[in-house]
């Protein structure tokens, strides 16, 4: 009797219980500020279950609809991806320590950060107030948010390049620009194709909801259908969206196997 | 001058003007497609000159005037703690019923594997807008969407890590009698446990900036009030709540970073 207390003891297990003890009396107070409980979540399954119910079967007359807002989806991706990238070489040769001086790099390098710390959502929000509805604010939203992830791996990269070659360069007489096209470029190529095929992934899915807050496209369409309750719509909607992740998913892994492979493009 | 590369262009060089003149025209294409125009942005920069200087000064009484703006920021991070509580609890379930060294039955596996790519295929947009009609509008909405982008985003990233572990410690320790459950408990668990608690804290990280954008679709907290600044057009609170939303984030970026580093030391984190 008494060795099963030891062996069950509090020394033993402290290390255990007191975490778990913190986290449930902080995770209790989060459940209040949130309005979380049980009985809630009980009654909004059921809810939700029954909700699932209204929403099949999805409308197949109305996919033929779906296809042009889709296809804006990821055309406002791909032009976000393709703008955002451009200009994340821009910020990440700045930030580069072997490209640029140290004070260009650290202002650059704060905007990234600063940068990164803004959600698309927002900048989305700001560029809608300043020019309206449509697809311009969400592709400049979309590119900028390239700019705080990219631009910092990016800038990475450059810093890690072989820089023989560009002192060679430099020692036959190459200005600054000849550097960066034919010595900085070709080497930063195959990291910048596969994270900027890896951006283009997670645009896709944040094209679907910078569209419900007013960029157009699918999530407009899925967005509006729940509005007028037309579930039917909003559950083919939702399909489409879901082909539409999965297929660039496979598409841009395809993508990154391939330069894997063929190094490139070389 | 160089007329001889003219005339004779290495097949290197042709292919590289080919792809290049070929994505540029899809480029072009695309833009036109949408009837946009990239330098727009500069030539009707008076728009954003105009916002901008009605966003500033950004005031700061929001915070000190009404109590809802500091209560949002609480409710936020609630958010996000709550999301990435439950949802790494679920995700660390599913992902020892999804590996392939801790389930030994290939249905429950084929089974958990489907569900955690479900979880992960599913639109967050629509997620959410279920949610609130489930539960209603606020945070406890945005909680559950959390808990399932947490389930999408780690489930299957912990069920590599499971399958990634030592086997020796287990084979050691099942050759001498020990159950299954003890494998897990012995020799699973141990070698997973830092990796799964730095991949918490980063889903703490994820789950913050997420929270906010949850907020603007009903999802309550500290976005539910940018929103609401924004529709009634008051811009100063907005640069005041967008300037809270970055020092939330940097901060919560910091300490979670700074957890990692001691959790996994400094090699491991790339």
């Amino acid at each position: 009797m008494m060795a099963k207390v030891k062996k069950y003891s509090f020394k033993r297990y402290r290390k255990y219980i007191i975490p778990v003890l913190v986290l449930l009396a902080v995770a209790e107070g989060a459940g209040l500020a949130c309005g979380a409980s049980l009985a809630r979540l009980q009654e909004g399954l059921f809810k939700g279950v029954a909700f699932f119910g209204y929403m099949f079967p999805p409308d197949w007359s109305a996919f033929s609809e779906m296809l042009q807002p889709a296809f804006q989806s990821i055309i406002i991706a791909f032009l976000g991806t393709v703008f955002g990238t451009l200009l994340s070489v821009v910020f990440a040769m700045l930030a580069a320590s072997n490209l640029s001086n140290s004070w260009v790099r650290n202002i650059t390098r704060f905007l990234i950060g600063l940068e990164r710390s803004v959600p698309e959502i927002v900048i989305l929000l700001l560029l809608i107030a300043a020019f309206g509805l449509g697809a311009m604010p969400g592709i400049i939203a979309l590119a900028l948010g390239c700019v705080g992830m990219l631009g910092k791996l990016l800038a990475d990269v450059i810093e890690e390049i072989d820089y023989k070659m560009i002192e060679s360069m430099e020692s036959v007489g190459a200005n600054k620009m000849q550097v960066i096209v034919f010595g900085v470029l070709p080497q930063i190529i195959p990291n910048l194709i596969s994270y900027a095929l890896f951006r283009f992934e997670i645009n896709i899915r944040l094209s679907v909801i910078l569209g419900a807050v007013g960029a157009g496209g699918i999530g407009y369409e899925l967005d509006y259908s729940f509005g007028m309750l037309q579930y039917h719509r909003a559950f083919t909607a939702m399909l489409v969206i879901i082909v539409m992740i999965f297929g660039t998913e496979h598409l841009s892994n395809i993508l990154r196997e391939k330069i894997k492979v063929g190094g490139a493009l070389k | 001058m160089s007329t001889v590369s003219f005339i004779l262009p290495s097949k290197k060089y042709k292919q590289r003007v080919t792809i290049f003149s070929i994505s540029a025209l899809v480029v072009f294409v695309a833009c036109w497609y949408m009837d946009f125009n990239p330098i727009g942005f500069f030539t009707e920069f008076h728009f954003v000159r105009d916002l901008l200087g009605e966003m500033f000064m950004p005031n700061y009484h929001v915070l000190a005037d009404d109590a809802s703006t500091a209560f949002s920021i609480v409710q936020t991070l609630s958010m996000a703690f709550l999301g990435t509580l439950y949802g790494g609890i679920i995700a660390i379930i599913l992902a020892f019923l999804a590996a392939s060294n801790t389930m030994p039955y290939q249905f429950i596996r084929g089974l958990a594997q489907f569900s955690l790519s479900m979880f992960r295929v599913v639109p967050i947009l629509v997620v959410i807008l279920i949610f609130v009609i489930a539960v209603g509008p606020g945070a406890f909405a945005g909680v559950l969407t959390l808990v399932i982008i947490t389930i999408g985003t780690f489930g299957k990233l912990f069920a590599e890590i499971i399958e990634n572990v030592e086997n020796a410690p287990g084979e050691a320790i099942f050759s001498v009698g020990a159950s299954r459950m003890q494998v897990i408990r012995y020799a699973v668990i141990p070698q997973i446990l830092p990796s799964l608690i730095a991949n918490l804290l980063y889903a703490f990280d994820v789950n913050m900036r997420a929270a906010i954008g949850l907020g603007i679709f009903g999802g309550g907290g500290i976005g539910f009030q940018l929103q609401m600044a924004k529709s009634v057009l008051h811009y100063k609170d907005v640069t005041a709540l967008i300037s809270i939303i970055i020092v939330l984030v940097i901060v919560v970026e910091k300490i979670s970073d700074y957890l990692r580093r001691k959790i996994l030391g400094d090699e491991k984190l790339k």
